[in-house]
């Protein structure tokens, strides 16, 4: 189990794909848009300086999108060439495979968190408590447990060729309506209101209150948590038709 | 207990009916070729055999157990069709990782070396030839020793050097007495490799023995030789004669016994010159076997 998890996070990590996009592009834009916005500048919904923010923004972005490419894009391109039918007749369990593939997923958002986390402090001198840096960790590790779920769904649901487009789709989707991108107090005042719903915008939740000093609010906790559920449940049973 | 039991299986797709009601039992040791063209249902067959298709009908043991409980007891090793390798790994822990997988796997390095893969070890998966992903794949199925090992179209992608190489490194790998069963539509490769050949067409089993027996079942042996202007009339009612073609100044009688045709030949009194005995190659005899089946 523990060779199977490190074969699946050795491969992603070594995809050029999952660098620029989870990586690269969250960090870049992190460097963009903290440059763009003054730090002084307080987030009217959120209290924080957009250095913080954006940092926030930039490292659920990033893990967002690696837990959905890790999970769609490859499930559907395993499926499509036989690499998981080859699994199938050795002694490794279906539970075996999707219990390691949701861990590597989540955890394949953590270098995104990271990095983002480590320009923020080198570029924009945000300082934050040690036990505050863990927390942001630790919850948007966990937080992508939704995100895994959907990737799963789409994966086992789509072939390869659609799998990308759609979580492209969702992914962008996500991100920009989860306040990801801009921050929602910009936004129109329909997307507002959904976003209160979305996983996204709890995910980022999570980090921008730990950020700001407050525990996370319970309702962020019980959306992701209702979301990790029903997407599991769809994952699970569309997973075990496609194994 | 057979390595492989497989009793009345059958699988349609829709209208497609790509497995009729067929059993095939394989005993522990022996080498098996599935031959039979494109299309008559080999894949399907053998994905019944690995748990990769639920039959409509029918079951399937491997080693006394359902092929699920003997692929998690690591009893099996496949190579399955259109097995496109994972990106951004290399070739030893790709093979490395499959072979960790058994519970008694073969040591990595003898692995590479059956297959031929000592020099690739270090390579990326995503950068290899066809051949080569072929010998990667190959490697893949035996890494973990398996008892039973199944092959569907194992040399689709190799050239004639490298099927020479692969089918020797087969033979190495049943001399353990392992069960080795493979599908493919190159009939001296069944001929060849094989201790019983399994004729398949249109999803049913047409016909099943050693290569030899499958030669002689297509009825196919000839006794030909220069008639010159000496008259024909008569050689059809020799004994064991099934037919009888004139033309060129030779005559061709077939037959299932060319011997007895032979000695009664000498007592018609003809001048038997050039006389030649042909036992056809295994090739006419599967196609007299799958005739009207799809093209191959």
């Amino acid at each position: 189990m523990l060779n199977y998890l490190r074969l699946e996070l050795l491969q992603v990590l070594r995809d050029r794909y999952y660098l620029f996009f989870a990586l690269a592009l969250p960090v870049a834009f992190y460097l963009l848009w903290s440059s763009i916005f003054s730090s002084d500048r307080l987030d009217p919904v959120t209290g924080l300086p957009s250095s913080v923010d954006i940092m926030i923004s930039m490292a659920s972005y990033g893990a967002l999108g690696a837990t959905l490419m890790s999970t769609g894009v490859r499930l559907a391109a395993e499926r499509r060439s036989g690499w998981l039918r080859q699994l199938r007749v050795t002694p490794l369990t279906p539970t075996t495979v999707i219990v390691v593939k949701t861990l590597a997923a989540m955890s394949l958002g953590l270098p995104a968190v990271v990095l983002v986390g480590l320009a923020s402090v080198l570029w924009q001198g945000v300082r934050l408590d040690a036990p505050q840096w863990v927390a942001i960790i630790g919850l948007l590790w966990v937080g992508t447990l939704p995100f895994a779920a959907l990737g799963t769904l789409i994966g086992s649901l789509a072939g390869p060729d659609a799998a990308q487009p759609i979580t492209l789709g969702a992914y962008f989707g996500l991100a920009v309506a989860g306040g990801m991108w801009v921050p929602l107090s910009v936004l129109p005042q329909v997307i507002r209101d959904v976003a209160t719903a979305l996983p996204s915008t709890r995910f980022a939740e999570l980090g921008r209150a730990v950020a700001a000093g407050h525990a996370p609010p319970v309702s962020a906790g019980l959306v992701l948590a209702a979301w990790t559920v029903a997407l599991g449940v769809f994952a699970v049973a569309a997973y075990r038709r496609a194994w | 207990m057979d390595a492989i039991n497989v009793e009345g299986v059958a699988k349609s797709y829709g209208a497609v009916q790509a497995v009729v009601q067929e059993s095939l039992q394989v005993p522990a040791g022996q080498v098996v070729a599935v031959l039979g063209p494109n299309g008559a249902g080999k894949s399907t067959l053998i994905g019944m055999m690995l748990g990769l298709v639920a039959p409509d009908a029918g079951r399937v043991e491997l080693l006394g157990k359902s092929p699920a409980e003997a692929a998690a007891r690591g009893l099996v090793g496949a190579m399955i069709q259109q097995g496109e390798l994972v990106p951004n790994l290399t070739v030893r822990e790709v093979v490395g990782f499959v072979g960790g997988l058994y519970p008694r796997p073969m040591p990595l390095d003898d692995v590479l070396e059956l297959a031929g893969l000592t020099e690739l070890a270090r390579r990326r998966t995503g950068r290899l030839s066809g051949g080569q992903a072929q010998r990667v794949r190959f490697a893949m199925a035996v890494a973990g020793a398996p008892d039973v090992l199944v092959l569907d179209e194992p040399t689709a992608a190799l050239d004639v050097e490298a099927r020479r190489i692969f089918w020797s490194a087969i033979r190495r790998y049943a001399e353990g007495g392992r069960t080795v069963l493979f599908a493919t539509h190159h009939l001296e490769e069944a001929d060849e490799n094989a201790d019983r050949v399994v004729v398949i067409s249109r999803g049913r089993i047409v016909a099943d023995g050693t290569p030899a027996e499958i030669k002689r079942r297509a009825g196919g042996r000839t006794v030909r030789f220069r008639l010159g202007d000496q008259p024909a009339a008569g050689l059809e009612k020799l004994p064991q004669v099934t037919a009888v073609e004139v033309g060129g100044g030779f005559v061709t009688l077939h037959t299932g016994d060319p011997d007895t045709v032979v000695a009664s030949l000498y007592s018609t009194g003809l001048t038997v010159r050039e006389l030649e005995i042909t036992t056809p190659a295994l090739e006419d005899a599967f196609l007299s076997l799958t005739a009207g089946g799809p093209a191959c």
